[in-house]
């Protein structure tokens, strides 16, 4: 190396410092969401190469269905979307761009289930030749956060018109709070197109959430394909807001390449007066359409007959069986199955208990472990089997008596985390806390995490997203980052938040502005940065 | 392959003679009551359109549709990647539901190819570019030997058209798990009634990320709309780079929310594939509050940020600078220069600029003349055709340059007096097609006519279209399509097709626009309800999208 050389190595020493004090000035805040476990960070920046790629070098992880591979241009595609880029990399001294980035997964499986480890070690190093991005995982799904987190990092320059990774060093280690972290969609009471729920699915994965609780089917509509039974889906609104097995299938697999497991409802026997559209032999009368005639064998022949075609789709541990708001009054008036109640020695409440319980037997029949509204718990929770999970909604408290019970929980109570309540607002989302008032380490394990939900009485592919987000990112970080980096103020949260709603917009997601009530339009002109 | 096409045009007439025998139970949509949309259980007749083509004729089978369909092209444009792109995008939308596991081999589909017919290889788009097509659908049978799909057109542009008129033909049938195409044999002749069709959306109040902008451009080719009016800069931000005067953009909102030069591009070219120009606009002297932020110097003073200094020949060179950069990545041959809402009140105010006015002999509103007319100059020496909001015309019309389209929005009756002087008009009235009008409802969009007051035929042919407006002040990222769709369709109907089949004692609007509403949600466009009275506004509850 002559003189040149060294002149060009002092020139590039200039560039780097000039970037450096350019750069740390605009964006010393931390602009991740949800909040890694631990950050560690420096002063300095890179680019991005043009053809960044990934390598998988010593990972174990065969990625024989493309998983990693997808999810890495997917991370690129988004980051790239924001602005067309110009630089040219290949003329920018390779100490300061990154070739790539190498993945390694320990675990060769690529199956998603519940409490799978999702934790990932991501490290971008300042300097070196190459320079690759590190991401560390045990699994496929961890190493899917850590690129979801790498592309927080990533940002548009439109000083040098490339992408451009400030800060480094980065040492990010990061795994979640809570291992069910959940958002509830509801295709009964309006039908979701198939590109709306995928959209959806995307932008969780922007937040690490890691269940879309599917609520398919209730008293309005049953849009679902049965094979079983296939006069349940004359149910359905009309002949073409309908989901085959097939679509079915193919958001579970467009889920779970995301890392999201799906999670398929029945909600028996309160919600299901739109089954006896096709078969008018389970509403105990034509007056009385719910709930689903308790005395009908038929009733838990299809029971069975669902759950089974179920079984076949939805792989996921859990199948939720609902059991809320179940008004058994018009079973007493029914004549038929008053004589049946009456035989068989049992009130209401214990016909109800009753249809529970066998509905639960069927589903550990067919290998899923089950998760019930918290009616069931508080009505006859001693009698729930004992690999029940209970989900709350009603109010606060729940968890805490279940988990005294010994049986697991999720936290969705109604006043923090029901998205279609349009006056709780971000910041209710964010303090909402599934662990208050349990303090017993073991008691704390039985809750799962908790979940968000988007019930859709006034919800369809016109309003789906601005009423989930961005309120569903706040209480995706509750569920995610650990409790003592939880900001106690969410005030202190909201530029971060805020920051987050604006890529979510970016990456074509149509999140609400933080001000007023949920999916409330701006008020004003102005800055998404600030409304 | 050939341009003059001698062979697809003796099919086509085979076609028809075959079609009279086919066809004995067709009848005109427009003229009959349409079989009643049964979303229930029983019809399956998913014939509908939107907008309506101009002359068409249908049959009652039924086609299967391969989900392997292969596009045939022929003709000098045949080949263009427009063609292909589109194939594959509408392939995607009409097969959503067919997974690989459905893809049926063995099965005998009747529609197995699509033939795509461009005569002309010229893909420029401009303004009045031809964008007529013809599709034709019949079965391959022993009756005939023309089965098949084919779209004929002279332009890639119509073709275009012609691949979305046919992803309407089609459906998914729950019951098969085939497409299926509808009322097959179907003869359509389609073009536009006017040929400027727009959507104006504005960056300033909001920035809409390019990702939305794409959205947006996406959904305004089902709707066969073709101009996207992009009111980029106002006076609350100016996100747009120029190269030339680079501080411009310190009016933008934030260092995040601005678009470079090659955004700019970007969108272009992605409308052009999809058929759509781009109509840029700098609305001066009025609304450029933001451009002071850079260059402080065209703020006449600290407390006078608006109308832009009159007086300062830098406001002109800036001006010059703006559009000589926005030239080279809007080649439409319309440039937008505002001229709205001027309250010059202020120029009186300002010493320097008051003694300009006295040194020139001008009261403020010949300034505000004086300021139109030169940016239209600087607009005209760069070929393009200036486009004006109405005050100008309203104020100064007979200064007007003759080329100058004038764009109607305060009220109705305008575009009659704009063409009675010659001018030609776009028409968006605020009253009927301000998008952020959340008041006016659908049918008000769509009963709206453009050529309301003007009998003379010359006088209409000036007429060249209307435009919906979506201004932004309340809407964003979050909100944007909501609040465009479906109102957007009703005038896009309206400005497509016939009159007539756009009358009042057309029944079957309603249903055929929530049909269409139902299909942008389909394909993953935020369509809100269409029969709330106020706009964007949820369902009120439970139901089909087909009844809300």
């Amino acid at each position: 190396m002559g003189r040149t050389g060294l002149y060009i190595i002092i020139l590039w020493y200039l560039v780097y410092v000039l970037v450096i004090s350019a750069d740390a000035a605009d964006t010393k805040h931390l602009n991740i969401w949800p909040m890694p476990q631990s950050v560690s960070y420096g002063y300095g920046s890179l680019y991005l190469s043009n053809d960044f790629v990934l390598k998988t070098k010593g990972s174990k992880f065969a990625d024989a269905s493309g998983i990693l591979k997808d999810a890495f241009f997917r991370t690129i595609n988004v980051v790239k979307a924001t602005h067309v880029i110009e630089a040219n990399t290949s003329n920018i001294n390779p100490t300061f761009v990154l070739k790539g980035i190498h993945v390694v997964v320990l675990s060769p499986s690529d199956e998603l289930q519940h409490g799978i480890d999702e934790s990932y070690k991501l490290h971008i190093p300042a300097n070196g030749n190459p320079l690759y991005v590190h991401i560390e995982a045990q699994t496929v799904y961890g190493a899917l956060h850590g690129l979801e987190t790498f592309s927080q990092l990533c940002h548009y320059n439109f000083s040098s018109r490339g992408i451009q990774v400030h800060q480094v060093p980065w040492t990010i280690v990061d795994q979640p709070r809570f291992s069910y972290r959940g958002l509830l969609i509801d295709t009964a009471s309006h039908y979701l197109p198939l590109p709306v729920i995928k959209k959806v699915i995307d932008s969780m994965t922007y937040a690490k959430l890691n269940v879309l609780h599917w609520h398919i089917v209730d008293s309005q509509s049953f849009p679902l394909e049965i094979p079983s039974y296939p006069k349940l889906w004359d149910g359905a609104y009309s002949i073409s807001e309908r989901y085959t097995t097939a679509d079915a299938a193919e958001i579970v697999s467009y889920a779970v390449k995301r890392g999201i497991n799906v999670l398929a409802e029945i909600d028996v026997p309160g919600h299901a007066q739109s089954w006896g559209v096709g078969y008018p032999a389970l509403w105990p009368s034509p007056d009385c359409k719910e709930p689903l005639d308790v005395s009908n064998e038929f009733t838990f022949k299809l029971i069975d007959g669902i759950l089974s075609d179920f079984s076949k789709i939805f792989k996921y541990k859990f199948v939720h069986l609902g059991g809320d708001e179940v008004d058994t009054s018009c079973w007493q008036s029914t004549p038929h199955v008053y004589k049946w109640l009456w035989r068989n020695g049992l009130n209401g409440s214990e016909a109800y208990q009753y249809f529970v319980l066998r509905a639960q037997k069927m589903a550990l029949s067919h290998g899923y472990e089950i998760i019930n509204w918290e009616e069931t718990f508080n009505n006859f929770g001693s009698k729930l089997s004992r690999k029940t999970v209970v989900h709350n909604w009603l109010g606060s408290g729940v968890a805490q008596r279940v988990v005294k019970a010994g049986l697991r929980c999720i936290v969705s109570n109604q006043d923090k985390w029901y998205l279609d309540h349009l006056d709780a607002l971000w910041q209710g989302f964010y303090t909402n806390e599934p662990l208050a008032n349990i303090t017993d380490p073991k008691q704390q394990a039985l809750v799962l995490g908790g979940e968000v939900c988007m019930w859709g009485e006034h919800i369809d592919g016109s309003d789906i997203e601005q009423t989930i987000w961005p309120r569903a990112a706040a209480a995706a970080e509750r569920l995610w980052t650990p409790y003592d980096k939880l900001a106690k103020d969410p005030e202190q949260v909201r530029d971060r938040l805020s920051y987050f709603r604006c890529l979510l917009n970016q990456r074509g997601v149509a999140a609400a502005p933080l001000e007023g009530l949920g999916r409330a339009a701006p008020e004003e002109p102005g800055s998404c940065y600030v409304q | 392959m050939y341009s003059s096409n001698p062979r697809s045009n003796l099919l086509f007439v085979v076609l028809i003679l075959f079609s009279s025998s086919l066809l004995i139970n067709s009848r005109k949509l427009d003229l009959k009551q349409p079989q009643q949309l049964d979303h229930g259980h029983t019809d399956d007749s998913l014939a509908y359109v939107w907008p309506l083509p101009w002359d068409y004729t249908f049959g009652n089978q039924t086609l299967t549709v391969d989900p392997n369909l292969s596009l045939v092209t022929q003709g000098n444009g045949g080949h263009s990647v427009i063609v292909s792109e589109a194939f594959d995008r509408y392939k995607k939308i009409i097969f959503e539901h067919c997974s690989s596991k459905l893809d049926g081999s063995g099965v005998d589909y009747h529609l197995t190819r699509l033939n795509v017919i461009v005569h002309s290889g010229n893909e420029e788009l401009q303004l009045g570019v031809d964008e007529s097509y013809t599709l034709m659908v019949a079965a391959r049978d022993e009756l005939s030997v023309i089965g098949g799909i084919t779209i004929e057109a002279n332009t890639v542009y119509g073709a275009l058209h012609g691949l979305e008129t046919l992803s309407q033909l089609c459906a998914f049938d729950y019951g098969t798990k085939t497409v299926k195409l509808f009322n097959a044999p179907w003869y359509i002749q389609d073009k536009p009634r006017f040929k400027y069709r727009g959507l104006l959306i504005d960056t300033s109040r909001h920035y809409l990320p390019i990702e939305i902008i794409k959205q947006v451009i996406e959904s305004m080719s089902y709707a066969k709309l073709n101009v996207l009016h992009w009111h980029i800069i106002d006076e609350e931000s100016f996100p747009l780079e120029v190269p030339t005067y680079p501080k411009l953009w310190k009016g933008s909102y934030t260092k995040w929310e601005r678009y470079t030069t090659d955004d700019a591009s970007e969108i272009v070219n992605f409308a052009k594939m999809r058929g759509i120009n781009v109509m840029a606009e700098v609305d001066v002297p009025g609304h450029a509050e933001s451009w002071g932020k850079g260059y402080p110097d065209v703020w006449p003073s600290p407390s006078c940020r608006e109308p832009l200094d009159v007086s300062k020949n830098f406001t002109f060179d800036l001006i010059s600078g703006i559009l000589a950069d926005m030239r080279k990545i809007f080649p439409f041959e319309l440039f937008h220069l505002g001229g709205d809402e001027v309250h010059y009140d202020c120029w009186n105010s300002t010493p320097h600029v008051k003694q300009w006015l006295q040194d020139h002999n001008m009261t403020a509103k010949d300034a505000y003349q004086y300021f139109v007319l030169r940016a239209q100059e600087i607009a005209i020496s760069l070929k393009w055709t200036p486009v004006n909001w109405e005050e100008t015309f309203n104020t100064f019309a007979s200064s007007l340059d003759p080329r100058t389209v004038v764009h109607n929005w305060l009220g109705s009756g305008v575009c009659p007096k704009a063409v009675a002087k010659g001018f030609r008009c776009v028409f968006s009235n605020q009253g009927v097609w301000y998008l952020d009008h959340l008041d006016v409802p659908w049918d008000s969009v769509y009963y709206a006519e453009p050529l309301e007051g003007i009998t003379d035929a010359s006088e209409q042919e000036l007429v060249i279209g209307g435009e919906v407006c979506m201004w932004a002040e309340t809407a964003d990222a979050s909100n944007f399509q909501q609040t465009i769709w479906p109102r957007a369709a009703a005038a896009a109907e309206r400005l497509w097709s016939k009159k007539e089949s756009a009358s009042s004692a057309n029944t079957t609007v309603l249903p055929r626009l929530e049909y269409f509403r139902c299909l942008l949600t389909r394909r993953g466009i935020q369509a809100a309800p269409v029969t709330n009275f106020y706009a964007r506004r949820p369902p009120s509850g439970p139901g089909s999208c087909y009844s809300q």
